[in-house]
């Protein structure tokens, strides 16, 4: 493991990978553990290795919409992003088959709160 | 023309939803203009805007429309869809009610990757601190920036910071408070699991403000995931020499330990978490000496709440004076509240100070969870109070929710409705600041389980007129005479529901009513002759032998004998049991 | 798991901590989480042990919440009485449950299956009304699910 200085730093910084082109976030912190989050992080991952999907699958923290628990929030290439919320294990299969398979959103899931809140840049 | 999409959600409060029946009109519409296949309808749980009817919104270009009727639909697929023209009569302002400073990476971030949080600019106010600043320069920043405590009192974070700075000392400490023990209050919890390293970069920064070379993170156990993802990120933060002796090759060295909470609610005082963390008793101290002059082990220490922190990396990296443009006058920046209670989105917020209460509870919150109607607002848990509806529109800050009668707090926000009965409300606060008093002092011992009994006798029917003269005098005791934070406000929610909500107390005491339905031993229960089917299930629930009679005559109930279970009408199948 | 010594484990945890400042609290957590409860046994061992008076050991687990001093049921059952929970039925489910088990808070199940507790705030808020039995989290509780969700516990002894 590199010991990080100053001199190094925006060099390390630089060399971090980019995430992916398809990327599923999953809510993963005490509220959307307790709602579920768990088994829908685990049918993401084992569903899109057998449909042989190239989307990176990611724990992250809690968006705060603690209503629509569990959360995730899904990037594929020429589709908006999008935050699913109440997602299970068929609703899991569904956006892995919809939306990273055919490029369609889902009904009825997304929670869409985009135009809510402004998020401080880099 | 690119592939398109709508997505739409009827918002109409009040009435049903109806976004399938839209939907098959948008799909039929697009069917006769065949255009099925070049866009894509998808009906949505949640738009971000509530109480504006249908809305649309097209995707891509964000262009979103509110109270849109069925004869728009059609407009809106030629002139919008087809056209790329905007709507002007039809078109919402975005609703952006959220700005996210302290959640900049909640959700957004592995927080169990380091370079997640490098590549989302962490640390790199670390690097600048402490290659480019003085640590008077610090300050300097966050005295521009206004920042104040995020843990209820509001206090200047750079005062704090200041009097530690000044002070001489071979050691200092700096202390991250995470004993989160406000009861509907999960904000820290939320920044700790979600941007662990966001809170310990603060915390560095801080270090090297005052001169500090060690740090503890004092956390509730009751949060063991919050816990995990500290002990991680510390480790991580020490294997990239983040942390440890000459970090990032400079001359600072920083360590870090943790320390767990053990369900004590007065150990979020500083002097009591402070002897907690010594290993003792959470027994608060006297102050002055403040412990930015005499703290942790007589050393002088700073204790900041994880919110506050996790506000210092982004200030030091865009500058104070861009910090010092968010806010009111004397409240800079954001707020996160755990918004809950009767509220359709319950979860957290972050909010520019100032937002209005309103805008909170309607625009962000989505107004309220059933038909009820709003009561109050609660703010600061059980060192807080409410704040009545006629007050919505006041703005959210420090100075004044004072003026309401109520505090910033931690974060908490609990909407309620008619259904809730204020006087409940203030005995469940005021029981768990009995619950919690550490019993060194005696205004808080004794007054506040003195003030309890009242209040409890008040609510079983046994309240007298003078009462609630007694209670304010025992208040004002408390507040003048406790040792600690907790004593000085635990009679709070007590005086704020006395101020605004005297008729209700009155009610209970003189007419023995609860207008919410929720004191159990002020409720009466009737059987009703005319809806009864006569089916006896009242009469054998009843242990207490108050229901009397047989399946021909019909059934009575006996005031004198009901202990006011509720049994009977929850059994009942035809709603033949009044309760009132 | 040998309660009233201190076991191998417990001693290295005492090892780990004896020469920080101010362990006592951080020793007990470890006690409390590898037992459930702080047995007297090793309150007196750990006295000998670190030179602490017994006094000084029982003032802090005393103190905190935290600490138990008597052995807790199989199935440890947290029902939250934090104020969104409070407000959304919590007291309509802890009745439930006291109604169901026979027994009042703080306290363990005759059968020694469940010990029944209140907790201050489990942070869940958006999930009130939130009851937890040992790590699982339950939320949204409805009392007519409480039987069903006790029964799961019963089943596998």
């Amino acid at each position: 493991m590199i010991k990080l200085t100053k001199e190094n730093f925006d060099q390390h910084k630089t060399g971090i990978p980019a995430v992916g082109k398809n990327w599923i976030k999953v809510g993963m912190s005490t509220c959307g553990i307790a709602a579920g989050a768990d088994e829908v992080y685990k049918t993401f991952v084992e569903e899109a290795k057998k449909k042989n999907l190239t989307v990176d699958i990611k724990k992250c923290g809690c968006l705060g919409m603690c209503y629509a628990e569990p959360l995730v929030e899904v990037h594929v290439e020429g589709v908006p992003q999008v935050i699913y919320g109440k997602v299970n294990k068929d609703i899991a299969i569904k956006i892995l088959e919809k939306h990273v398979g055919t490029k369609m959103l889902v009904n009825d899931y997304i929670f869409d709160l985009s135009l809510t809140m402004k998020k401080v840049g880099k | 023309m690119d592939k398109k999409i709508v997505l739409l959600k009827d918002t109409s409060i009040g009435a049903a939803d109806k976004t399938k029946e839209y939907y098959s009109l948008i799909l039929n519409l697009l069917r006769d203009q065949n255009l099925q296949d070049s866009v894509q309808v998808v009906r949505v749980a949640d738009i971000g805007f509530y109480d504006q009817g249908l809305v649309l919104k097209i995707l891509p270009g964000q262009v979103t429309y509110g109270r849109v009727q069925e004869s728009d639909l059609l407009p809106v697929i030629t002139e919008t869809i087809q056209g790329n023209k905007v709507l002007d009569r039809l078109a919402l302002e975005p609703n952006e009610k959220q700005l996210r400073i302290v959640l900049r990476n909640c959700g957004q971030i592995d927080p169990e990757n380091f370079d997640d949080y490098i590549a989302a600019d962490g640390y790199a106010a670390l690097k600048k601190v402490i290659t480019e600043y003085k640590p008077e320069q610090v300050i300097e920043q966050l005295k521009a920036s206004g920042l104040r405590g995020r843990g209820g009192a509001g206090y200047p974070t750079w005062m704090k910071w200041n009097f530690a700075r000044q002070v001489k000392a071979e050691q200092k400490y700096i202390v991250c408070n995470g004993d989160e023990g406000d009861p509907g209050a999960y904000m820290d919890r939320s920044v700790l699991e979600g941007d662990p390293h966001s809170v310990i970069e603060g915390m560095m920064i801080g270090a090297y403000a005052i001169g500090a070379s060690q740090g503890y993170f004092y956390i509730r156990a009751e949060y063991p995931l919050a816990v995990e993802r500290i002990q991680k990120a510390i480790a991580q933060a020490y294997e990239y020499g983040l942390l440890g002796k000459n970090i990032l090759g400079t001359d600072f060295s920083f360590d870090v330990e943790i320390r767990l909470g053990a369900g004590a609610f007065v150990c979020g005082e500083e002097t009591a978490l402070l002897a907690s963390i010594e290993g003792k008793r959470g027994t608060p101290q006297p102050r002055p000496p403040y412990p930015s002059i005499k703290g942790l082990w007589g050393k002088p220490t700073v204790i900041n709440n994880v919110e506050t922190l996790a506000n210092i990396p982004v200030i030091l990296l865009k500058g104070g004076a861009w910090f010092g443009k968010i806010g009111t006058e004397k409240s800079k920046g954001t707020k996160v509240f755990a918004l809950t209670g009767k509220i359709k989105n319950s979860g957290l917020i972050e909010v520019p100070m100032g937002t209005t209460i309103r805008d909170i509870v309607y625009h962000i919150g989505g107004g309220m969870l059933a038909s009820k109607g709003i009561k109050a607002v609660q703010t600061g848990g059980p060192s807080g109070g409410v704040i009545p509806k006629e007050f919505l529109d006041e703005p959210v800050d420090y100075e004044n929710l004072q003026k309401l009668g109520s505090i910033m707090g931690s974060g908490g926000m609990i909407v309620m409705d008619e259904d809730d009965c204020l006087v409940d409300i203030a005995k469940f606060y005021l029981k768990f600041c009995v619950e919690e008093s550490c019993g060194k002092c005696a205004p808080c011992r004794i007054g506040g389980f003195q003030m309890l009994s009242l209040l409890e006798n008040i609510t079983s029917g046994k309240g007298t007129a003078s009462d609630l003269a007694k209670m304010r005098r025992i208040a004002l005791a408390m507040q003048k005479a406790s040792l600690c934070g907790l004593g000085q406000t635990a009679s709070n929610p007590v005086l704020s529901t006395l101020k605004y909500f005297a008729a209700e107390y009155k009610s209970h005491i003189e007419d023995k009513k609860c207008v919410a339905g929720k004191c159990r031993y002020l409720l009466n229960y009737q059987i009703i002759p005319e809806k009864c089917k006569k089916c006896g299930l009242c009469l054998t629930n009843c242990v207490f032998g108050a229901i009397t009679g047989n399946r021909e005559q019909g059934y009575i109930l006996d005031p004198a004998k009901c202990t006011k279970c509720g049994r009977c009408y929850e059994v009942c199948k035809f709603k033949a049991i009044n309760k009132g | 798991m040998t309660e009233p010594k201190l076991s191998e484990d417990i001693k290295k945890v005492v090892e780990k901590w004896r020469n920080k400042k101010g362990s006592l609290v951080m020793i007990l957590h470890e006690i409390q989480n590898a037992y459930g409860y702080v047995p007297r046994e090793t309150s007196l061992e750990l006295s000998k042990y670190l030179d602490v008076p017994l006094a000084r050991i029982y003032e802090v687990i005393t103190f905190y919440n935290y600490f138990k001093l008597e052995k807790p049921g199989k199935h440890r059952i947290a029902v939250c009485m934090g104020t969104a929970c409070y407000l959304k039925g919590a007291p309509v489910i802890l009745q439930e449950l006291k109604e169901l088990l026979d027994v009042e808070e703080g306290h363990n199940t005759k059968d020694g299956l469940f010990a029944l507790d209140v907790v201050r705030c489990l942070g869940c808020c958006g999930l009130a009304p939130v009851m937890m039995i040992d790590d699982k989290v339950y939320g949204k509780v409805k009392k007519e699910e409480i039987m069903n969700i006790l029964s799961e516990y019963g089943k596998e002894e």
